[in-house]
Formats: structure tokens, C-alpha cells, sequence
């Protein structure tokens, strides 16, 4: 935390253990970063690094064995299943790998989901069905509403799945291999949502890949290896994705 | 819930599976509960509509001398009077109709004194000296008010012509109470009604016919609206009334369908009258007729200041005696029975009656349990449903899970589907259930009866076993850890 201002996400010597069959395995070795609201943060290391592991305790998924987590300067490590299934209400928004759309369930009503759970704001199905609508549109797929996600392509699903994160206008964004189920040219889209997503609407995202690539969309890379950061540094050749669409769009489109 | 509803939307054809196990348990409970049920109305209906609980109190006593001999039974020409589901003897009728195939009846003289109705009344009048006018509708008011009495009815009888048009026709006139119907439970109205509390209260000149009546004068044409006369008074034809019994036929000279109906509020006014020749009562219960009957000789001798050694100047007979002194039964064993009858009252039909009753009651309970095994049945499959959908939709409790839901969410969210899955098969099965029961008395003649009670036992059953077999499902979805439950493939 180099600068005076507070950190958005705060890890301070994080540890997670897990008994599998008896013998511990230690996930997370104690970590300890700092993350601003506002930064693109994208996190690289070969699979049992530990890095989904850490996405889902920054996410209230889960709880860390040891340490300590602020979020938004307060602490919700120890905080009750009630309560982080609020802040991820609220606050957070995911994007997996798989889409994790429900299936047989319409896009809007996959957007609208969120505020189902959304206790306490007393919001009339019509006034959601509007967001879900707003959100959909923000995204593109305001015409694809009554599709079902089994009638949708790959990249629209992902959309889909990025307009239900949003709906909660949430301060951070979780994307855990987002682009590891699609191609090049929709990977491409939907990290320009996201740096859109970042520079727009100053929303911060923690993206999570074992893409290099990928990775060079975000503003800072930060490497897991065995549980711990072995690196983390501001990322000076971040690729623009709104430029690289352009430059795809002007290529004769065979390969696609 | 809309929640629910919508997961259970997605998965038709699991969902219509599980609401139809339940709803053949739900029809099938309702069914043998209203098999059950239907068979002890129609015993306890069958023991009434045979007068099991019907109690006479008739004005003067003739049963001073006739106590102790057979002729008791026969000598009681008002309590005959009453025995309005059994032919009088096996010969009148008989010969009634053999004259009337020979001549017409309105041709023949001797007509008025064959006519068994005339031979009772011929009786009547014998007895007619031990029959003071003692009995008012003030009695019969004082009747009303005591406990176990279900309905009474207030009668006077005549024997009267009934003239429409050129057609005459002799025969028996009750003025009645509008509460005999309740009393004689197999009536049915094949045309109109009866006379209302309203006429009866202003004393209005409306006739109800009995069947017969109804024909010999009127032949099948529809008489209600139309006009007889009686005492050469006009008289508006309101109703015809018959029997649903199979029991009993409708025939000339049975006092109760050769026979015309009037309020005695009328009889009262016309003829200038104030007294009553009988009153009829129900008790409430069958096995209460004694008790009943006990009560109601107190009353009427403290109401008539009859002191202690006086003897009742009113009869109190109760059908089931009746009809055991001559309930159609063979001459030589009715002797033998009504020479016994003072033991054989402590065992007679009003204990055939409870017991019957408690025997309906058991086999109601066994269907009902039988039944009661396949709702179990369809509770156990929505437990299997249940559960095999939390496994199925791990990933979307996961989803749920991610976005914010609550392990309490979910855990609602899988109750309610289980209580929708019941409750839904619960409404089918009263459906079914409903059509299953009528099916059953229309095709198969049972008597079948649905009370409200019983349906809303059903559904209360139904979501009971819902949330019962839903439960421990919902805990499992609760429980499941979010992450490991987006992972599931």
C-alpha cells in the first residue's frame, strides 16, 4: 500500500488449509497485497498456485484458515455465512469459466437473480425485470432477453453472465478464467467489457487466468506460485482490446 | 416462492410425476374416507328413515288396558296411524286394488269403507273417546326446548275428499309442521316442495300431494300452481312428495303418499281448532330415544298438571317398539316378540344401530389407513425427487449461492418446493378424489360422502408431508459449500 489512500481489498497474511483425506494441504501460504478500488488486476499461476483459492476468499466464498481480509477497510474474515452471502449481494459480482448460467431459465431472468436475494431493498418484479433489461442492454443482448442459454453462442453467454455480476452495481468484479471456454475473437470482447468496465465505470476487477495474455489486458499482473505472490508488478504493455477488435475487424474474416 | 415455482416450471416432467404420486395418495385417502364415511351416513340414514329415532306422542292413553297383551300393538289405532313405512296389513292394499280394478273408485259405494285408509280411520274413531284432545302447539313449542330433540312436528289428521275439477279423490289429510320432510328423511319433491315456515306462520291455504294423491287426481301432469279443493276451500298445490327409499313404494292407502299435507296452523284455522291429535319427534340421536322419550312424558305431565297417581292423558311410542310389534313381521313370531318386548327394548335396534355405526367407524379407519400407506408412498417420492434434485442442481445452488442467496434461501426455496409439489398433488388428488367418490355411488350404488372436513384434512395433510419429506432435501442444499457446488460438473 504504497499510496495514502485506503485499500479496497486488504490481505494480510492469508492462509487457507484444507484436510484432504488427513493430510493438510495448504492452498495459500500467507499472502499479503493490497488492492485500490478502480485497478485491473489480473492474477497468472499454473493451476494449484493457490490463486483460485484466493479469488474465492477476496469473493466471501470462503474463509481464510489464518489472517486477515478488509474489505472496504472492514473485516470479513470472520464474518457469519449470512453476512458474506449479503457483501456478495451487494458488493460482488462473478464471472466463471463455465458461465454458470441456469439452465432452461431465460437470459433476463438470469440477469434479474441477484435481486432476488437482494433482502431488504424492496424492488417490484416489474422494476427488476427493467434493470435485468437495462443490464442486458448494456452488454448488447437486449434483443436475446427470452433466449435460454442453451440457444445462445459462448461469448453471448459470457455477456449474459457479466450483465447478471453488474446488476447489484457491484465495487468488484471476480472473473475466474473467463475467456478459458472461448475463442480468441470473443476473449478479445469481453476483455474490452472489462477494460470498458474499469475506465468507465471505475469498477474493479480481479481477473484470474494461466493465459500470459490474457493476463497483459489487466493494469497490474500479480504471480502466484505454491500458495505464495512471487511477483507483482504495475503492467506497462497492457493491450487494448477495443484497438485489437478494430484491427480483427479490418482482417479478412476467413479465419473466423 | 415465485422462486420455487420457477425451478419446478424448468423440470415438467419430474414435477408432474412427483405432484401425481401424491395426488393418487390424496385421492385415494379421500375416496376410502368417503366410502367410509358414506356407509355410516347411510346406515345411520337407513336406521332413521326405518323411524329408529322417531318418537310419537299422541293425545289420550289407550295403552292403560292394553299393556299387557298383543293387542296393545294392534288397539293403538294413532300409533298405527304413524307407521307410515309399512303397510298396514299385508291384506289392505291388496284388496284395495283388486276393488279398484273392478270398478272405479269414485263409482264405488263401498269404497269408503274398504279403503284402508277408511279402516283406519274407522279405528280412529272407535278409539275416539280415549283420544281427548289434550296435545296443543304449545306443547309441541315446550318439546322444542329440550336437549336431544332434533325436530318436531306438530299433526292433526283428517279424512278428507280432495276435489280438482271433476276428479275427486278420498283420502288422508296431515296438518303438519314444515319440519316433517327433516322427519321422514327419504322424502324427495318430485314436483315443488313443501309449504314454507311463511305460509305455515299465516296459516295460507297451500297443499303439498302425496305421490299417489297427486296422480289419482292430477293422472303425471305437473299439479303444483294448480288448484284443489278441500272443504270445499280452494287450495293452491305447492309440491308432490315421494320416496327415494327402497323400502317403501308409494300406495294407495299408506297414509303417507295416498294422503295431502297442510300446514295445521291451516287445519287450526279453518276447521276452528286448537288442539293436535299427535307430535312427532326426532331425537337427535338414535341411542338417546329412550332418554328422550323420558323427558318429553315429564314435561307434558308437568305441563298438563297430572298428579302423581294419575295415570297420562297422551301416549309417548317410539317406532323402534312399533315396528317391532308389527314391523311386517310374521303374526305367530311377533307374539312371540312383543311378548317379550320389555327385555328385548334394552337390546333392540337403536344398539343394532350404534353398533353398526361402530362398526362403519372401524372399517372407515382401516380404509383410511390403508390409504393413508400410498400417501406415505407419494411423500417418499417427493423426498426422492427432492433429493435427486439437489444433486442435479448442485451448480445452481452454487449460482444462488455466488449471487447472494442465503443458506436459508436455498433452503426455503427447496422446501417450497416440496410443500408446492404436495399441495398441488394434494388439489389434484381432491379432484380426483371428488370424481372417484361420485363415480363410486353412480356406478357402483355405494353411498359415498365428502365432508369439509375431510378435504381440508387432505390438504393440510399434503403440505404437512411436504414439508415433512422436504426437509431433510432443503438441508442438504443448504448445507452444500458454495464453492465446491460451482465446481460440480
Amino acid at each position: 500500500m504504497s499510496t495514502g489512500e485506503p485499500a479496497l481489498i486488504a490481505a494480510q497474511e492469508i492462509t487457507k488449509t484444507y484436510a484432504m483425506e488427513g493430510a493438510p494441504v495448504h492452498a495459500l501460504r500467507g499472502v499479503t497485497l493490497g488492492i485500490r478500488g478502480g485497478e485491473f488486476v489480473a492474477v497468472v499461476g499454473p493451476s494449484g498456485s493457490g490463486k483460485s483459492t484466493f479469488m474465492h476468499i477476496l469473493g466471501c466464498l470462503d474463509r481464510p484458515t489464518s489472517g486477515r481480509y478488509l474489505l472496504n477497510g472492514r473485516d470479513v474474515s470472520h464474518l457469519s455465512d449470512d453476512e458474506l452471502s449479503t457483501i456478495r449481494n451487494r458488493q460482488i459480482g462473478f464471472v466463471f469459466q463455465g458461465f454458470n448460467l441456469l439452465a432452461r431459465t431465460s437470459a433476463v431472468e438470469n440477469v434479474e437473480l441477484p435481486l432476488l436475494y437482494a433482502h431488504g431493498s424492496h424492488i417490484t418484479p416489474a422494476e427488476r425485470r427493467r434493470r435485468a433489461m437495462a443490464a442486458l442492454a448494456a452488454v448488447g443482448l437486449q434483443d436475446r432477453a427470452a433466449h435460454h442459454p442453451n440457444q445462445l453462442s459462448g461469448g453471448q453467454q459470457q455477456r449474459v453472465a457479466i450483465a447478471r455480476a453488474l446488476l447489484n452495481d457491484p465495487a468488484i468484479l471476480f472473473a475466474d478464467e473467463p475467456t478459458g471456454n472461448l475463442d480468441s475473437r470473443t476473449s478479445i470482447e469481453v476483455m474490452d467489457i472489462f477494460q470498458r468496465l474499469k475506465d468507465e465505470r471505475g469498477i474493479t476487477i480481479v481477473l484470474i487466468t494461466h493465459e500470459p495474455q490474457v493476463a497483459e489486458y489487466g493494469s497490474r499482473i500479480i504471480r502466484f506460485k505454491d500458495g505464495r505472490v512471487v511477483s507483482d508488478l504495475p503492467n506497462t504493455f497492457r493491450r487494448a482490446a477495443a484497438a485489437e477488435l478494430e484491427a480483427v475487424a479490418l482482417e479478412p474474416a476467413g479465419d473466423l | 416462492m415465485a422462486i420455487a415455482l420457477r425451478a419446478l416450471r424448468r423440470n415438467r416432467l419430474q414435477t408432474s410425476l412427483t405432484i401425481s404420486g401424491m395426488a393418487i395418495g390424496v385421492a385415494a385417502v379421500l375416496t376410502m374416507i368417503a366410502i367410509g364415511t358414506g356407509a355410516e351416513t347411510a346406515i345411520e340414514n337407513q336406521i332413521r328413515a326405518a323411524g329408529m329415532n322417531l318418537i310419537v306422542v299422541t293425545a289420550g292413553n289407550y295403552k292403560v288396558k292394553s299393556t299387557e297383551d298383543f293387542g296393545g300393538g294392534a288397539v293403538e289405532p294413532s300409533a298405527a296411524l304413524r307407521l307410515d313405512e309399512e303397510p298396514l296389513s299385508e291384506s289392505a292394499p291388496l284388496i284395495g286394488a283388486i276393488v279398484r280394478a273392478a270398478f272405479h273408485p269414485e263409482d264405488d259405494p263401498m269404497e269408503k269403507h274398504n279403503h284402508p285408509t277408511a279402516k283406519q280411520r274407522l279405528g280412529d274413531s272407535e278409539a275416539g273417546l280415549g283420544s281427548a284432545a289434550t296435545l296443543t302447539s304449545m306443547d309441541a313449542e315446550a318439546i322444542r326446548g329440550l336437549s336431544g330433540v332434533q325436530y318436531v312436528a306438530e299433526g292433526l289428521h283428517q279424512n278428507i275428499h280432495v276435489k280438482a275439477g271433476e276428479k275427486r279423490w278420498f283420502t288422508r289429510l296431515h296438518g303438519t309442521d314444515t319440519r316433517l320432510p327433516l322427519i321422514r328423511r327419504a322424502w324427495t319433491f318430485g314436483h315443488g316442495r313443501f309449504f314454507s315456515a311463511r305460509e305455515q306462520s299465516r296459516a295460507e291455504q297451500v297443499v303439498v300431494l302425496g305421490a299417489v294423491a297427486a296422480e289419482r287426481v292430477f293422472g303425471d301432469a305437473n299439479p303444483v300452481g294448480h288448484e284443489v279443493s278441500l272443504w270445499n276451500q280452494p287450495f293452491r298445490v305447492v309440491g308432490v312428495v315421494s320416496t327415494t327409499s327402497w323400502m317403501v313404494a308409494p300406495a294407495p292407502g299408506d297414509d303417507q303418499f295416498d294422503a295431502v299435507y297442510i300446514p295445521f296452523s291451516t287445519v287450526h284455522r279453518l276447521l276452528n281448532l286448537s288442539k293436535l291429535n299427535d307430535i312427532t319427534i326426532t331425537a337427535a340421536s338414535t341411542g338417546d330415544v329412550t332418554r328422550v322419550m323420558g323427558e318429553v312424558t315429564k314435561l307434558l305431565r308437568a305441563r298438563h298438571d297430572i298428579g302423581e297417581d294419575k295415570p297420562d292423558d297422551f301416549t309417548v311410542t317410539t317406532q323402534a317398539r312399533q315396528a317391532l310389534a308389527k314391523g311386517g313381521m310374521r303374526p305367530d313370531v311377533a307374539r312371540a316378540v312383543v311378548g317379550n318386548v320389555g327385555g328385548l327394548e334394552k337390546v333392540t335396534l337403536e344398539q343394532l344401530g350404534k353398533t353398526l355405526d361402530r362398526a362403519t367407524r372401524t372399517m372407515t379407519a382401516l380404509l383410511a389407513g390403508i390409504a393413508a400407506v400410498s400417501l406415505l408412498v407419494g411423500g417418499i417420492g417427493i423426498m426422492n425427487v427432492m433429493l435427486l434434485s439437489v444433486t442435479e442442481r448442485t451448480r445452481e445452488i452454487g449460482i444462488r449461492r455466488a449471487v447472494g442467496a442465503r443458506a436459508r434461501d436455498v433452503r426455503s426455496q427447496f422446501i417450497l418446493e416440496a410443500v408446492a409439489l404436495s399441495v398441488a398433488g394434494g388439489l389434484i388428488g381432491i379432484v380426483v378424489g371428488l370424481i372417484a367418490a361420485r363415480g363410486l355411488s353412480q356406478y357402483l350404488r355405494w353411498s359415498t360422502t365428502i365432508s369439509p372436513g375431510a378435504v381440508l384434512l387432505s390438504v393440510g395433510v399434503a403440505a404437512a408431508v411436504g414439508i415433512f419429506f422436504g426437509w431433510y432435501p432443503a438441508k442438504q442444499a443448504a448445507r452444500l459449500d458454495p464453492i465446491q457446488s460451482l465446481r460440480y460438473e
